[in-house]
């Protein structure tokens, strides 16, 4: 809850600052990418081609916005389902393929993406890209209230209310049976098949829904940025995404912290842009080594430690 | 209720199940014995689904179940245990029985995202029904436990609650005394004739012939992957094949 207050806040803050606003609609859409990444792995798999299905929902929708006149929201939405009918094709026999196979295939599949999008040049205008995508337009809700998140400050409150809406999905499915169902497909397969679980339906069903989110974050890029290139989608823009998790954490709240913090870092150390793949490596290398579990790990490890110290500091007084 | 006819498996040009004419009846608990090696799990696993026949059909109330997935098969009635105890190790026990309470649940995707009322009523019946199966094999002190640090009779205990919970017509449980103290067999044996109380017909692999001597209407023999005698257990304790194949250990041995 404070979380959610926090995220209102921050643009009201940051407000007068465009360089601030366009960061913090990067952590969201970098939050929604892991939070979607960290739903598929809880079934024990990784997918490093998450970043072709957000390029997907991106040129979806851009292309329906800016080619057939879609009202962006739709479109937006249409980016999404896209990316969903593709990972609910090759869901069924992707599930077939587990761990480093798994890795392999989605590795090619989002590159085989970009690589369509490059070469599909009456579509997507190629290396070039597409220009001119359009910001949402205003709308109004029965007359009365205006609603219109063309700017850079009202689009951030359009992509925190799509944030949550998938957080808060996604954390109902994780509590529900179905979270249940993932974690015991990601422990033991033949134990679930056993007991009656259709191990490879579950698999396509939480791949499908994650591309799904993932497709709604690459919309929201497209109509953020209005400008679209293939080599944003590579198969580097899916080991970030993959890294965002591992650095975050297990828990519900680490891929969270981890697209935030990764979000951040290279923009804190201003110039290093080009340095980003080192960072990350690094910053990745200590979470390891330090913080096996993760950045979401933290909180219950500093616990004892702050006990202690309170105690002597009582102590001592 | 569970028939197999000429039910063959080949693993190369290894043979591992042989023409096994295999028959059980509803309300029974049948013993399939044979030294180590013989096929025993192999015919599990053939019947579950795990793998698929090279020959041969497994009729389970009239239907033939070769090549159905074993998801498919369970959803059928016929639950199995695994001979080491396989659970979910980072889970509570009680978590554990809920997915194991799966085919129960039964909701959608959709009802889970919006936590409907349907929906709390559904993971409500979920949870009693993970419960009374916990209650029965006297686990549910330990329902907050992680079935990793549980003691090894215990996981086996949690393998066979996780087996009922799935609501199967026919259990087959693979070598569920193995390794258990003669107070924990005691209570296991109880707790098999229970499960048959419920209606609930058992195919068992095991051992410990004492145990399976005391508990089975019949007894199937295979070496080799196949049967060399079928018949109550004093047929069983009798027959000059069966002391062959057991070099005359299980006599006195056990």
């Amino acid at each position: 809850m404070a979380i959610v207050c926090l995220g209102c806040v921050v643009p009201i803050v940051m407000k007068g600052n465009e360089y601030y606003l366009h960061i913090y609609i990067i952590c969201v859409i970098n939050i929604i990418l892991a939070s979607s990444l960290r739903a598929i792995a809880t079934t024990g798999q990784v997918s490093i081609g998450q970043a072709g299905f957000m390029a997907i929902g991106a040129y979806t929708s851009a292309i329906l916005a800016t080619k057939f006149n879609f009202p962006t929201y739709s479109a937006l939405l249409m980016g999404g389902l896209a990316a969903m009918v593709l990972a609910a094709l090759i869901g069924y026999p992707l599930a077939r393929v587990r761990t480093v196979y798994f890795v392999m295939v989605t590795m090619f599949l989002g590159e085989i993406i970009r690589l369509v999008l490059f070469e599909w040049r009456t579509m997507t205008g190629g290396s070039t890209g597409m220009m001119g995508i359009p910001r949402p337009e205003a709308f109004s809700i029965l007359g009365i209230l205006q609603i219109d998140f063309s700017n850079r400050f009202q689009f951030c409150y359009l992509a925190l209310a799509v944030l949550l809406l998938i957080l808060l999905a996604l954390y109902n499915i994780e509590r529900s049976h179905f979270g249940t169902v993932f974690a015991a497909i990601g422990q033991e397969e033949s134990v679930s098949s056993s007991v009656g679980i259709n191990v490879a339906r579950y698999k396509v069903i939480i791949f499908s829904l994650a591309s799904f989110f993932t497709g709604l974050a690459g919309g929201l890029y497209g109509h953020y940025m209005t400008v679209l290139n293939p080599d944003s989608f590579g198969t580097f823009a899916s080991l970030y995404i993959v890294i965002y998790v591992i650095v975050g954490g297990r828990k519900f709240t680490g891929p969270i912290s981890g697209a935030i913090i990764l979000t951040l870092i290279p923009e804190i150390f201003g110039g290093l842009k080009e340095y980003q793949p080192f960072i990350f490596v690094i910053v990745l290398f200590l979470v390891v080594f330090l913080l096996p579990g993760g950045l979401s790990e933290l909180p219950d490890r500093m616990k004892p430690q702050i006990r202690k110290i309170l105690k002597r500091g009582f102590r001592i007084a | 209720m569970l028939e197999t006819k000429a039910l063959t498996k080949n693993f190369g040009g290894l043979c591992a199940v042989n023409k096994l004419n295999l028959s059980i009846q509803a309300g029974e608990i049948v013993g399939l014995i044979g030294p180590n090696g013989a096929g025993k799990t192999t015919v599990f696993n053939l019947i579950t689904g795990f793998y698929r026949a090279s020959s041969g059909e497994i009729l389970f109330n009239g239907k033939n179940l070769v090549g159905q997935k074993p998801h498919r098969i369970a959803e059928s009635g016929i639950v199995r245990t695994f001979q080491i105890a396989k659970l979910f190790p980072n889970f509570t026990v009680l978590q554990n029985l809920r997915a194991a309470s799966h085919l129960f649940i039964r909701v959608n995707l959709w009802e889970a995202i919006f936590r409907t009322s349907s929906y709390r009523r559904k993971e409500a019946n979920g949870l009693d029904h993970a419960m009374k199966a916990l209650r029965f094999l006297g686990l549910d002190s330990l329902k907050d436990e992680f079935a990793r640090i549980l003691p090894h009779g215990h996981q086996k205990l949690l393998g066979i609650a996780m087996a009922l919970a799935a609501s199967p017509e026919l259990l087959l449980l693979d070598e569920p005394l193995e390794g258990m103290n003669p107070k924990e067999v005691d209570r296991a044996l109880d707790i098999i004739a229970g499960i048959r109380a419920q209606g609930v017909t058992i195919l068992l692999i095991e051992h410990n012939m004492r145990a399976v001597m005391r508990i089975c209407d019949r007894i199937v023999v295979i070496n080799f992957g196949q049967e060399i005698a079928k018949g109550s257990p004093e047929e069983i304790r009798q027959n000059k094949d069966v002391i062959k194949a057991y070099l005359g250990t299980s006599e006195n041995g056990n």
